[in-house]
């Protein structure tokens, strides 16, 4: 078996534009959850609102699409209520860390035993490109016509802080790094979360010189850092670009967790 | 095995050109009827998955089709070669 | 007992194995007896992070199958809107206690009112329909609680029991029957489609991890659960099954006493206001005036007005400016009198012994 076998084929192809990560994250979070060799019966996707949030109307388990933000909240209850199930959240930048916010924080501290995978594309992609949370400062959306100026939120920070057993950021473009973080947190008992960078061409690559699909992973490519060469380079006391990307394991524990099968 | 791309769903990004440590995928120069530019393949069989995936009992590298968002990227059974019967002359 | 406690007491005896919910004024105790009681029998008590959380997590539940409630107030109810909504659109069956307190805003969080009376019918967007349920003393709290979880799984739909702080924190005593009928769900049966609506409307349930691969989503979907939002006629047929499978049953289910069907004058009641009209009636003996007592709410059993084939007049005392009246001036030619009151008093007897006799 393949991670394709876990896709409803009769729903593809998928709503996503072309070059879009989204397709990319879910390969991969199929692959892992494929190679923990998890059946399809006892596993349960669920999701909020967004184009990364469709995710689960494209496999083939029972899967919850709920409201916006509110997926952690929704995961909560299916998990509490029967620990059996493997329940794996996709969600979005907007609908975790904005809407979704204290969700987010919430479910982190609880350390529910669930494994989150946010499609971070630093914009609302399905209402067509206005600012996010993580929309870098400077970056063009709708509702920043003049550059975004808000500091953004680092969510990988913010679930190590908050709480979380597990937690990882990778790209789209690391397929194997991600792939392998997502079965991570899919063993790791208690919260588990995995931000998965992602490029949206249409809602934030186009307005922001990275039109070509390729400009987006060259970018993601390039500035990314080993989380653990970074902390080498601080405790050398030598200057990290501050373009550059942090990715890796940041965190690994074994917190007391909430709804861990007996 | 035989590596192909499914028209049907590639939307001709490109990603898996980015990705193949042999350079199989190469950006395409024609639009196929559904009006998108998919990659040609450049001797596929180079694939370690073509030769390998059978043997191995797993599949091997695979990074096209983890990448390709459109899960348009599979290896197809392949007829097995018919054998040759060579007649030989005296 | 309390009536709050005896609400959590129902819940339990119906099955109740899971409470989410959010501390609020003056609906606690129900959220602090499901929390000692719950842990004791292999139950899930949770406190969320905020009342969208308590609903979200008690719906999330549900589709394993648990029979999931939770309890609150006008802030908290508010809240809930968007995802009573949900629970709506996606036949999630689940039971929201609302006990009411003055409104609106924060209002008055220790006095009764029945503000949220018209909330609960039409708070969230769209069309809907749901059921909601009024105990006018601790021992129908008890009954009606059960009586909502049965409701609720009968017709996948959040079944509310509108209760209010009057009667939430009224102690009466009550008798515990020794046994509760429960209707479970009816399951999906194999190769039926999961939104296929049947003879009376409800689908099957195909509880999670049970092998049916069902996708559950918000948007407008097909009878498969897909999403299907721009099909005019996919829509026009889900929306109005939805409101169908519970607007056809009213008469059905409807929940009553009738007092005095040949009386001139008739009170209509529900909640609290009951109470008066009955210690009136047990006063001042008089068969032309009638009582109509309504245990369940919505959907509205406009037919029962007809009982009375003398009225001449209706009266309609509420905790609140008017909201039920509506539905019975909607359904008569007849004169209807409200009688409303704020500020969380009950309507006390002289009162409407007064709009009786005509007197000022
Ligand atoms: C309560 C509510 N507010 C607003 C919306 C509109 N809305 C839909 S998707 C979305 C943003 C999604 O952004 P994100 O979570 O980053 O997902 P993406 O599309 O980028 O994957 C918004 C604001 C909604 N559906 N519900
Ligand atoms: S708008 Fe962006 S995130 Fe949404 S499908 Fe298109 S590329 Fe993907
Ligand atoms: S599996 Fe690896 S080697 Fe084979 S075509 Fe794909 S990327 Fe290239
Ligand atoms: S990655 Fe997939 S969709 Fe994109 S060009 Fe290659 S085969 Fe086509
Ligand atoms: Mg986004």
């Amino acid at each position: 078996m393949t991670f394709m076998d876990w896709y409803r084929e009769d729903r593809l192809p998928h709503i996503y534009c072309t070059g879009c990560g989204n397709g990319t994250v879910i390969n991969c979070t199929l692959e892992a959850v494929e190679q923990m060799g998890w059946a399809v019966d006892d596993t349960v996707f669920i999701s909020g609102i967004g184009c990364s949030s469709r995710a689960p109307g494209y496999i083939k388990t029972d899967s919850l699409h709920t409201t916006h933000g509110r997926a952690l909240a929704f995961a909560t209850g299916v998990k509490l209520a029967n620990p059996r199930l493997n329940v794996v959240v996709f969600t979005g930048d907007g609908d975790l860390a904005a809407i979704g916010g204290n969700h987010f924080i919430h479910a982190c501290r609880r350390n529910v035993d669930l494994t989150v995978v946010c499609m971070n594309n630093m914009i609302y992609g399905m209402t067509g490109g206005q600012g996010s949370p993580c929309t870098p400062v400077g970056a063009i959306s709708t509702t920043t016509p003049y550059g975004a100026v808000e500091p953004v939120f680092d969510l990988s920070e913010l679930a190590v802080t908050a709480g979380a057993n597990y937690v990882a950021r990778w790209t789209s473009y690391h397929v194997k790094e991600l792939t392998k973080a997502v079965k991570d947190g899919l063993e790791t008992p208690g919260f588990s979360f995995i931000e998965a960078l992602t490029q949206c061409p249409t809602a934030y690559g186009r307005r922001n010189k990275l039109r070509q699909v390729s400009d987006m992973i060259n970018y993601m490519r390039t500035n990314v850092i080993l989380i653990q060469k970074k902390q080498r380079m601080l405790e050398r006391g030598e200057a990290v670009p501050e373009e550059k990307i942090p990715v890796g394991e940041f965190v690994r524990r074994n917190r007391p967790a909430m709804g861990v099968p007996k | 095995m035989k590596l192909v791309i499914d028209e049907s769903r590639c939307k001709g990004c490109n990603l898996c050109t980015m990705v193949c440590p042999y350079h199989i995928f190469q950006e395409g120069d024609r639009l196929n009827e559904r009006g998108i530019i998919v990659p040609k393949l450049d001797r596929p069989e180079r694939c370690p998955n073509c030769r390998l995936q059978k043997l191995y009992g797993r599949r091997l590298c695979g990074a096209c089709a983890l990448i390709c968002p459109d899960q348009a990227i599979r290896w197809e059974e392949e007829k097995p070669y018919e054998k040759h019967k060579v007649v030989i002359e005296y | 007992m309390q009536g709050n406690t005896a609400c959590a007491e129902g819940a339990l005896a119906a099955g109740c194995n899971f409470f989410g919910g959010y501390p609020i004024t003056p609906s606690t105790e129900i959220a602090e007896h499901m929390a000692r009681r719950l842990p004791k029998k292999d139950g899930v008590f949770v406190q969320m992070e905020d009342e969208i959380a308590s609903i979200a997590t008690v719906i999330g539940a549900s589709w394993t199958g648990a029979r999931a409630m939770t309890a609150t107030s006008g802030p908290g109810f508010s809240l809930m809107m968007e995802n009573i909504g949900y629970a709506v659109m996606t036949e999630t069956p689940c039971v929201i206690v609302n006990i009411q307190r003055g409104g609106p805003s924060t209002g008055q969080p220790t006095m009764g009112a029945q503000g949220d009376m018209l909330q609960c019918r039409f708070g969230s967007h769209g069309d809907y329909s749901t059921i909601a349920l009024c105990p006018s003393s601790v021992q129908e709290m008890y009954d009606l609680t059960v009586k909502a979880f049965n409701l609720a799984d009968r017709f996948r739909v959040p079944v509310f029991v509108m209760s209010d702080e009057v009667i939430g924190h009224t102690r009466e005593r009550i008798t515990i029957p020794d046994h509760v009928e429960i209707v479970p769900r009816r399951p999906l049966e194999k190769g039926t489609l999961p939104f296929h609506g049947g003879d009376d409307g409800v689908p099957g349930f195909p509880e999670f991890g049970r092998g049916h691969g069902v996708h559950v989503t918000g948007l407008t979907h097909d009878e498969r659960g897909y999403p299907e939002a721009t099909d005019p006629h996919i829509h026009e047929t889900l929306v109005r099954r939805l409101v169908s499978k519970v607007e056809s049953a009213r008469h059905d289910i409807a929940d009553y006493e009738v007092v005095n069907p040949d009386a001139e004058t008739v009170f209509v009641t529900y909640g609290p206001p009951t109470r008066t009209v009955k210690q009136v009636m047990h006063d001042h003996p008089d068969e032309r005036v009638g009582h109509l007592h309504l245990r369940i709410v919505w959907p509205f059993p406009e037919r029962l007005l007809k009982i009375f084939t003398n009225a001449k007049t209706f009266i309609v005392p509420e905790m609140n400016m008017g909201q039920i009246v509506r539905e019975v001036e909607r359904h008569t030619c007849l004169p209807v009198i409200r009688v409303s009151k704020l500020g969380g008093e009950l309507h006390t007897p002289d009162e409407l012994q007064k709009l009786l006799e005509g007197r000022p």
